[in-house]
């Protein structure tokens, strides 16, 4: 089988679990909603305070609902030995990884753009705000799909703890959130800081799958 | 010659021989450094609250310098296998948390009288707290994973993602406009503090990390005792 097609039939296959397991993204889309909901009424509807802080608090729940979705990353994968299949048809963890990261990218942080309209609207942004949002969200969410990954493999090796895997995602998401939402409010030019995220993407979808692929690989040897 | 770095036989050897010489000279260099803060000139600015700095930038420059052990030992343990490198990695992270806790604690004890207010979110400050926060982290993956090796290599991997971190404290002062003074005498010109004021931070900087390597080599001894029974 030539490799273009086993990469094909492994995104073919991510895409029909996405379907089946469409209502676990509903869900998040709904968690999203419902803490909007709740920071609005937490804060009380004055306009003018809704529109000045409606940028930072859009991207940190965005964030806090993109790691619920994490855990799944790889655990059922791992459990029913999808993993070991794809292994040994050839492809190698550090490209599956890759692949499992890119896949999370398309299939579920893609579908999340479909919220940031309602969501800034219910925050009175101006419609420049909205096209930020969306640029940063559309490369920061990639940032966010490969630490993903690194903190579910790294959920895969201990059975006690799974909060600690969230801690780290946030932990890294430190420098995504200063250069996306810090756009609106720095005095340096728009495409400088897109290039410094676009930047710091790129390093961390070089390190991330030689990461969560030696997490993979000592985990399947203490399985 | 430096086979003490990666063995624990040789290491235990050595330091039967070197420990109480190094409490001794520890003790000395932390009381002269005492005397020297004591005898060392008010800031014509500053005043008595100078004299934080001598606690203050050598528990920083500590804190870096643990992580950066930390780093190299996990690049070692992870190229080369050696378990020794994961004994002083689980060893050493407590001792760089402290020293952080206490630059972040001294620098907002200065920074009150100073600039006026305990805490600024300023580039240098945000990321010595989130070099404790890594800190901590590492301190908490110790105490979770279930077996040994998968512990050991997950925390190593963990040090090698966070070590981004420390450039970006290094050169904070000078890519982004802070409050915090930029370098003053770890630069590649002369240094710009004066040498009354020098000397005492030189003493103290050797007493502060003479204290950590003592603490440290408590430690490593603990634990190659505790994967002996193991």
């Amino acid at each position: 089988m030539l490799f273009i097609n086993k990469i094909f039939i492994f995104f073919k296959r991510e895409l029909k679990l996405f379907y089946t397991n469409i209502v676990d993204l509903l869900t998040n889309i709904l968690f999203f909603f419902l803490s909007i909901f709740i920071f609005i009424f937490a804060l009380g509807t004055g306009d003018k305070l809704l529109e000045t802080i409606g940028v930072g608090i859009i991207w940190s729940l965005l964030l806090l609902s993109s790691t619920l979705s994490i855990r799944k990353f790889y655990e059922e994968d791992f459990k029913n030995g999808t993993l070991i299949v794809v292994h040994m048809g050839g492809i190698s963890y550090e490209l599956m990884a890759f692949l499992k990261i890119v896949s999370h990218f398309l299939f579920v942080q893609i579908p999340f753009l479909i919220t940031i309209p309602v969501a800034s609207m219910f925050f009175n942004l101006p419609m420049n705000e909205v096209y930020v949002l969306f640029l940063t969200f559309v490369i920061g969410s990639l940032i966010l799909s490969c630490l993903g990954s690194i903190s579910a493999s790294m959920n895969l090796l201990n059975s006690t703890n799974f909060s600690i895997g969230s801690i780290i995602v946030l932990l890294f998401s430190i420098p995504v959130i200063i250069f996306s939402v810090g756009i609106k409010n720095s005095d340096v030019d728009f495409f400088s800081m897109i290039n410094l995220l676009l930047g710091i993407s790129l390093v961390f979808l070089g390190i991330s799958p030689w990461s969560s692929a030696a997490c993979i690989r000592l985990a399947l040897r203490n399985k | 010659m430096f086979k003490f770095l990666i063995n624990p036989s040789r290491f235990n050897k050595l330091i039967d021989i070197i420990f109480r010489p190094l409490v001794i000279i520890t003790s000395i260099t932390l009381v002269v450094g005492l005397v020297l803060i004591y005898f060392s000139p008010l800031d014509y600015q500053q005043g008595l609250t100078v004299k934080i700095m001598y606690i203050h930038v050598p528990s920083a420059w500590l804190s870096l310098l643990t992580y950066g052990v930390m780093t190299f030992y996990s690049i070692v343990g992870l190229a080369f296998k050696i378990p020794f490198s994961f004994i002083i990695n689980k060893a050493i992270a407590p001792i760089g948390a402290v020293f952080t806790l206490l630059c972040l604690i001294s620098g907002s004890m200065w920074g009150k009288p100073m600039w006026g207010t305990w805490w600024v979110w300023d580039a240098r400050l945000t990321s010595v707290a989130i070099l404790f926060i890594i800190y901590l982290i590492i301190i908490f993956l110790n105490q979770i994973f279930d077996s040994r090796e998968v512990r050991e290599k997950t925390i190593a991997i963990f040090i090698l993602i966070g070590s981004i971190n420390l450039p970006i404290i290094k050169f904070s002062v000078d890519w982004w406009n802070t409050l915090h003074q930029p370098a003053s005498v770890s630069k590649l010109s002369s240094p710009s503090i004066d040498i009354s004021m020098l000397q005492p931070l030189l003493v103290m900087t050797l007493s502060f990390s003479l204290i950590g390597l003592i603490i440290a080599i408590l430690r490593i001894k603990a634990e190659i005792l505790i994967r002996k029974i193991n």
